[in-house]
């Protein structure tokens, strides 16, 4: 034992309102899975408003979510599933009185969580280059020529056609900008292909009653109401996916605050919460982005194929 | 401390206490004494139920004549919409717990505090600043909408301020659900040696249950506005129907949340009525544990009945006789607390003191507002009803005939434990009697108008419902005077009021075991409960009420 702090030890944050150390963890972990139960049910209205709008639009939501990068988000699961492992690994250390390996792991933690938001920034700004941010002129202005216009139905077939791995390759693709947006509108071009499958599915009586109202205007096709369903995905998606980002800069500034700390030697065996409930949420977070990846990247994949 | 203890009368307020323990700003603002928090919340939210009072008594100026006279049918939308919110989410849902439920949680567990103090602050100032910004909304010109906030005239086409009253209602939400979950911690884990689950008192049972409903379904409700705000600016085609959107769904999460929400305000009330009844008939509650789970079957079978709103929305009819059978379920734990207490009354040795009268109206008004729920839970009944002054009624009874009334008998209950000091009796009783008759004059007409076909939320109505309305207006008047004298008199008793002394009550009670006011650390040395709760055996040590030996002898 190298430490000299473990000698002379004194509860650190012994609150006056307990007894106890015990009491005072106790307290700290109930508090945090109240916590996490809230954040449960915060979540939870936006999984409702999802697995709503996908039973009433299926085929929009299908259409949407082939325009995510699932090679991208099947990376940053694998990224977080490992941050929680270190997190983990953290707390382990945090027992076993290990300052130098605590440090250590949660600095991997917050490289991983960087990581994370990382990609999500470049999944957005792929959204932002492809006009699918549903907000208002909140996408890039492109003022394309009339002959790139012409082009413009190949570009769409690119999107559905694209598989796993485009994205970080094919960010030199979007500099074309194929299509006009002007004013950076949420644009949603897929005559053709998705217009087809809506008519196999009605003959095969497989739309949705919400879809023979959403997608048809007087029997036809209604190009406009399409790109409105698809814009409620997009919204969906960036509504699940920027909260979870939220929760992760937060989880970030925590890891920060843990760092401090366990530089300094505060975590030992014996007072160690902190590092047990930032770990809780931690991994609450993780278990979100599990449920959204399957969701919003994977469902429904093949309907567009 | 512990020198003060010795030398202390128990018939006196103590020198030191946690009101005189520092006098400066700060130390009020600043402070982490749940008991603080407790007053700076009581007086925050007399402040904004007065405000949410005068709305409503313009309301029944209104309607005092069958035209829209007093005022414009658009400013009458705007009138019973800030009334709805500031009532809702400014006075009944942090009424009772945040005020009481602050202060005696803690005491009456035998804690020093709260879990986290620092997070009890925090919650009140998240109020704050909800309450501020609802009220800036107010101020520049309000919303139209109904408390309700329904899609899609919210998200659409009201021209009034749904985004901001909402980032008011969203932050009040989170200081709900910090002290929900500070209360669950704290129960869980700062009771004192010898304070088991089935020796808790029940306000602290109901206060458990209230607070399971604040984490779970406070949060829905924070998401649904956050949903109606980007509905309303960027058009996100959740709930306006018109772009693909559900406006169903968006009543199905708003009563999610919004249903629970009248257990938030009914539970702490019914565990004040415990508290009363048990108490004030000098005798153990009849089946402790029955009242006890009672109020976590509540909070349970509450969460699964918000569908009987929606019966005549649009809702699927087998979805409306599902939630109608179980509306009919949650009434059941409801209907075992009223036989309970009314169990309790029998061969005890009650007094009528003004706690106790108020105890006696909750369970009338109680009976009434809770029937009449069964009538509007019975889905082909609600068809006639809806949107009616029946269920205006209906919920008066329910959130002022119980919440209220139970809110004002623990305050009287509790006034000398909180302040040191003794009301006027008097005055008391006087007013107790008042708000009883002025409510049943209020509301009971309305039963009758809703039945009769009279719609809510409207600025007129048919002159042949004149006269009833007339007596809902007069009733509204004495109402008022029956609220308006409490202030009165118990600011009265601050200043000029006799020494409560420690046990005001003779009651044996954790908190009565403390000076009056307490300390700031509540206990002068850690308590040790030994005793069962509402233990009136000779064995407990408890002196005797004069008044009461002197009657039974």
């Amino acid at each position: 034992m190298s430490d000299t702090h473990a000698h002379d030890y004194h509860p650190p944050g012994l609150q006056h309102q307990f007894e106890d150390m015990k009491q005072q963890e106790e307290s700290n972990i109930i508090g945090m899975w109240m916590f996490l139960a809230q954040e449960i049910m915060f979540f939870g209205g936006l999984f409702t408003a999802y697995l709503i709008f996908r039973s009433k639009y299926p085929m929009a939501f299908a259409a949407g979510s082939n325009h995510l990068d699932a090679f991208l988000g099947g990376l940053n699961t694998l990224v977080l599933i490992v941050s929680s492992l270190t997190m983990a690994l953290t707390v382990y250390y945090a027992q076993k009185n290990n300052r130098n390996m605590q440090v250590i792991m949660i600095v991997l933690t917050m490289i991983f969580g960087t990581v994370f938001l990382g990609v999500k920034a470049v999944e957005y700004t792929d959204k932002y280059n492809h006009g699918l941010v549903p907000f208002a002129t909140w996408n890039k202005k492109t003022k394309g020529e009339a002959q790139a216009k012409t082009e413009a139905p190949k570009e769409v077939k690119n999107f559905f056609a694209s598989e796993g791995g485009k994205a970080p390759a094919g960010a030199k693709v979007e500099e074309k900008h194929d299509y006009i947006n002007p004013t950076g509108q949420f644009q949603w071009n897929s005559q053709g292909e998705s217009n087809e499958l809506i008519l196999e599915a009605q003959k095969g009586n497989f739309l949705t009653e919400d879809e023979k109202i959403g997608y048809f205007t007087n029997g036809e096709i209604d190009q406009k109401k399409f790109e409105g369903r698809v814009r409620i995905f997009f919204w969906i998606y960036f509504a699940m996916t920027g909260l979870h980002a939220l929760h992760m800069i937060i989880g970030l500034g925590l890891m920060l605050w843990l760092l401090i700390m366990a530089w300094r030697g505060t975590y030992s065996a014996q007072y160690y919460s902190p590092v047990e409930i930032s770990g809780l949420y931690w991994h609450f977070v993780d278990i979100v982005w599990i449920f959204l990846f399957p969701l919003l990247y994977l469902l429904g994949r093949h309907f567009i194929h | 401390m512990e020198k003060v203890l010795e030398v202390r009368d128990k018939t006196k307020t103590p020198e030191l206490n946690y009101l005189n323990n520092g006098y400066s700003v700060a130390s009020w603002l600043l402070t982490k004494d749940h008991k603080r928090i407790a007053m700076l919340y009581l007086a925050s939210v007399s402040f904004f139920f007065m405000l949410g009072g005068f709305f409503a008594a313009l309301i029944r100026l209104e309607l005092m004549t069958p035209n829209s006279d007093l005022l414009q049918a658009a400013s009458y939308n705007r009138v019973f919409t800030a009334h709805g919110i500031i009532m809702v989410f400014l006075f009944l849902i942090p009424a009772i717990p945040a005020t009481i439920g602050n202060f005696f949680v803690p005491l009456m567990i035998g804690a020093k505090d709260l879990a986290f103090p620092r997070i009890n602050l925090l919650s009140w100032y998240l109020y704050m600043a909800g309450g501020l910004v609802a009220a800036y909304a107010l101020l520049q010109g309000g919303v139209d909408t109904g408390w309700t906030f329904y899609a899609p005239y919210s998200t659409t086409f009201s021209n009034g301020w749904v985004v901001v009253t909402g980032l008011g209602a969203f932050i009040i939400g989170f200081s709900s659900i910090l002290t929900g979950l500070n209360f669950i911690v704290t129960i869980h884990t700062m009771r004192a040696p010898g304070m088991t689950w089935f020796r808790l008192p029940l306000f602290i049972w109901s206060h458990y249950a209230t607070s399971l409903i604040m984490i779970l379904g406070t949060p829905v409700i924070a998401i649904t506005i956050l949903l109606l705000a980007l509905e309303r600016i960027a058009k996100i085609g959740i709930f306006d129907p018109a772009i693909g959107g559900d406006p169903i769904l968006f009543q199905h999460l708003f009563w999610f949340y919004s249903h629970p929400a009248v257990y938030i305000m009914i539970l702490p009330s019914m565990g004040i009525i415990s508290e009363l009844i048990a108490n004030f008939s000098r005798k153990r509650i009849f089946g402790y544990e029955f009242v006890a789970f009672s109020s976590i079957a509540i909070a349970v079978i509450g969460f699964l009945v918000w569908g009987h709103h929606l019966f005549v929305s649009g809702q699927s009819i087998y979805a409306g006789l599902v939630f109608s059978i179980l509306t009919m379920i949650v009434a059941v734990p409801s209907a075992v607390k009223v036989f309970n207490w009314t169990a309790t009354l029998y061969k005890g040795s009650i007094s009528f003191d003004t706690p106790m009268l108020y105890a006696f109206s909750f369970l009338g008004l109680f009976l009434v507002g809770g029937l009449t729920g069964l009538f509007l839970g019975t889905a082909g009944m609600d068809i006639h009803l809806s949107d009616t002054y029946f269920i205006i009624a209906h919920f008066h009874y329910v959130m002022v005939g119980s919440t209220v009334i139970g809110y004002l008998g623990g305050i009287h209950y509790w006034w000398s434990k909180m302040t040191g000091k003794e009301y006027s009796e008097f005055w008391g009783k006087i007013s107790a009697m008042l708000v009883f008759i002025g409510f049943n004059l209020t509301f009971f007409p309305q039963f009758i108008l809703g039945y009769l076909g009279m719609p809510r939320r409207y600025a007129s109505y048919a002159e042949e419902l004149q006269v009833l309305n007339i007596f809902s207006t007069a009733g509204a008047g004495v109402l008022a005077i029956g609220m308006i004298m409490p202030v009165i008199y118990l600011t009265a008793s601050l200043f000029n009021g006799k020494d409560a002394g420690d046990n005001r009550w003779h009651l044996p009670g954790l908190e009565w075991r403390t000076s009056s006011p307490p300390p700031t650390e509540n206990f002068y040395e850690p308590p040790v409960v030994t005793w069962e709760a509402y233990d009136f055996s000779d064995e407990n040590g408890l002196e005797p009420r004069k008044e009461l030996t002197k009657e039974t002898v």
